[in-house]
């Protein structure tokens, strides 16, 4: 993965350096915003902070409770020929979700206050994950003509309010492994294991985004993103769940362009 | 046309997309859990080898390896076959039904899991059981143990009629333990007294939960010991019916007697941290005599929330007001108040059952106490009626 970031990252500097200016001055920099477009964007976002390749262990998935991803912000593209330019932007968003998933012998490790609890559990589960962030991409765009526009490149994220939490009910643990203890959970607030890993949600994050803008008209248009998160979701310590957890979302919305 | 055509590819559409959500989920894992879920023994003549005929069927804790029928003395058990119900797909040696001979002691059965993984190994024996009259019988705590499957806190073991040590006190620790994991066998609720009333006794401490405690609502745990078992699997959800209160009882119980010391801690919260300056902690040491089965002779347990209310109950001793007793042993010698009549020949066939209860804190099954109360029991003794 991270020579895939690598390559995104040198193709982006290969097009920075095209388009910077060669000489300095103020004149210089005038031109080099002479053909800079800049747009505004507003949209929403629906998607997930999931395992890559569902693991055996989680058996359906009950409920997944739409959430307020909303995301805006404003980008900059910079032509540096007739169809490619560099992109770069910020954007304030929210990546959360709400899904209820039955799992079936999956192991989970609950820390609080130093004490731990470890086990297998099979039953359902309910997480709730949010996530605002400041996002800034930075793309390389193909201009296929004044409608269309594909942009790739890697963006990061830093979150400035997260958490996840939820609970597990209706079900059982296994302390330790599957011959252990076995300990119901049941369906009210005082009979289910409430987890709370707010603590451990990783503030600064990176990806790879992928979008599509197209233009109706010269000011307005409608883009869709899709932004695939390379680094986990939890800090690199986080050992609760087996499998590591990435943001992975899509984004619908308008566009309008003010420069 | 158009609109049919629509239709035809929304579709199409709903099934691409249901396809591809489908597909992301793996096929269902084998089975890894190995338990005995059930165990029964099926004779032709039930009441000559059976005290009750519910005896031959035993729901089996998940925390118990050891499966034990209950028979009548000198019974024959040198072919029985045991049948059990285990986990789905697991497998089981010495087969579910295969005759064993049970007059050398226990027999071995080892289940493994569907997925092969896994492995737990059961004990099963025949406990034939001759009436005893014992005119007094003594709990002094003096035999425990490290519990041998983790080492994490004390079991203690009764003396039982014939010389040989039961399994019969049970503890709340087990459950105390999926929130204080790291807690050292002597921070746990129930605990060995080195200098009892006489040799070793048992402390009971009311504990904090910790944080893992507090977010299930569970902020205390009263120091509790009871003849009974503790069900682990309940601790969490009906954690009134964790409490399995009683044993089979085959005499009239009359006196309660023993020893006992007793400091309220404060301050006294519930079980959302509210504090109570006027509520002083109090410690409870009682007994009760109840008919084990209802009106259709379905076996019956009592549990936290009705072992002193229960319409089965036959007979009760309670010590009053167990309050500060400044570090001074304090004698207590109290009679069974009888609330009907005694059946002998219900007696003298396992009818009833007798537990003996002793907490920290008078309100702990309701998580309300201080941490830190105090009782210190030793020297219990149990006096039967002996005339027949």
């Amino acid at each position: 993965m991270k020579r895939y970031i690598t390559i995104l990252l040198a193709l982006v500097a290969v097009n920075t350096w095209a388009i910077m200016p060669n000489d300095g001055g103020c004149k210089n920099l005038q031109n080099f915003f002479r053909n800079v477009q800049g747009f505004g964007r507003l949209g929403y976002s629906i998607g997930g902070t999931a395992p890559l390749g569902m693991p055996a262990e989680i058996r359906s998935l009950n409920k997944f409770i739409l959430q307020p991803n909303v995301s805006f912000g404003a980008d900059l593209i910079k032509p540096t020929s007739k169809h490619w330019g560099i992109l770069a932007g910020i954007h304030f968003e929210n990546k959360a979700m709400h899904i209820d998933a039955t799992v079936k012998n999956y192991h989970m490790k609950i820390t609080q206050g130093g004490e731990t609890l470890e086990g297998v559990f099979t039953g359902k589960n309910d997480s709730h994950a949010v996530a605002w962030m400041f996002t800034v991409p930075i793309q390389c765009v193909y201009m296929v003509n004044d409608k269309w526009k594909i942009k790739f490149g890697p963006y990061f994220s830093y979150l400035t309010n997260c958490g996840f939490d939820g609970f597990a009910y209706d079900g059982y643990l296994r302390v330790d492994d599957p011959t252990g203890a076995k300990v119901l959970l049941g369906s009210t607030d005082e009979e289910r294991g409430n987890y709370d890993f707010n603590e451990d949600v990783r503030k600064c994050q990176l990806g790879i985004g992928v979008g599509v803008d197209y233009f109706f008209t010269r000011k307005f248009g409608v883009y869709a993103d899709l932004n695939w998160g390379l680094s986990g979701y939890f800090k690199a310590h986080f050992k609760t769940l087996d499998q590591t957890l990435y943001p992975i979302y899509g984004t619908l919305g308008i566009a309008y362009r003010f420069k | 046309m158009n609109f049919l055509k629509h239709k035809v590819s929304v579709a199409v559409a709903v099934v691409i997309v249901a396809g591809v959500l489908t597909s992301c989920f793996k096929e269902e894992p084998l089975n890894a859990e190995c338990d005995i879920e059930k165990a029964w023994v099926h004779v032709s003549d039930v009441d000559s080898y059976f005290y009750n005929v519910t005896d031959t069927l035993i729901e089996v804790i998940s925390t118990d390896d050891k499966i034990v029928f209950t028979m009548r003395d000198g019974v024959d058990v040198t072919a029985l076959a045991p049948q059990f119900t285990i986990t789905d797909g697991a497998t089981i040696t010495p087969a579910s039904g295969s005759v064993q001979d049970f007059s050398k002691g226990p027999v071995t059965y080892t289940v493994t899991s569907q997925d092969g993984k896994w492995q737990r190994s059961y004990t099963v024996e025949c406990n034939r059981v001759a009436h005893y009259i014992t005119e007094v019988m003594n709990f002094d705590f003096e035999h425990f143990e490290l519990n041998p499957s983790n080492q994490a806190y004390y079991i203690w073991h009764n003396i039982l009629p014939d010389g040989t040590l039961g399994d019969d006190w049970a503890t709340g620790n087990g459950g105390f333990r999926l929130s204080r994991r790291s807690a050292k066998p002597e921070e746990y609720p129930t605990i060995v007294l080195e200098n009892g009333y006489d040799g070793h006794g048992v402390m009971l401490i009311t504990r904090s939960t910790g944080e893992l405690g507090k977010i299930s609502g569970k902020p205390i745990a009263a120091g509790n010991m009871f003849l009974g078992k503790f069900n682990l699997s309940k601790a969490l959800t009906k954690t009134m019916e964790a409490t399995e209160f009683g044993i089979p009882f085959t005499q009239k119980p009359l006196r309660l007697s023993g020893y006992y010391q007793y400091s309220p801690s404060s301050p006294f919260i519930d079980k959302n941290f509210n504090e109570y300056p006027d509520r002083i902690d109090a410690g409870d040491i009682y007994s009760v005599l109840y008919i084990n089965h209802d009106r259709n002779g379905n076996p019956v347990v009592l549990y936290g929330d009705n072992v002193l209310s229960s319409d089965l109950i036959v007979a009760v001793a309670r010590v009053k007001d167990i309050k500060e007793t400044n570090g001074q042993w304090v004698n207590f010698d109290i009679e069974f108040e009888y609330r009907r009549d005694i059946d002998m020949d219900l007696l003298a066939n396992r009818g009833y059952n007798l537990t003996l209860v002793f907490s920290s804190s008078i309100e702990g099954a309701t998580f309300e106490g201080a941490i830190g109360s105090t009782l210190k029991v030793d020297k219990v003794r149990l006096t039967c009626e002996t005339k027949e």
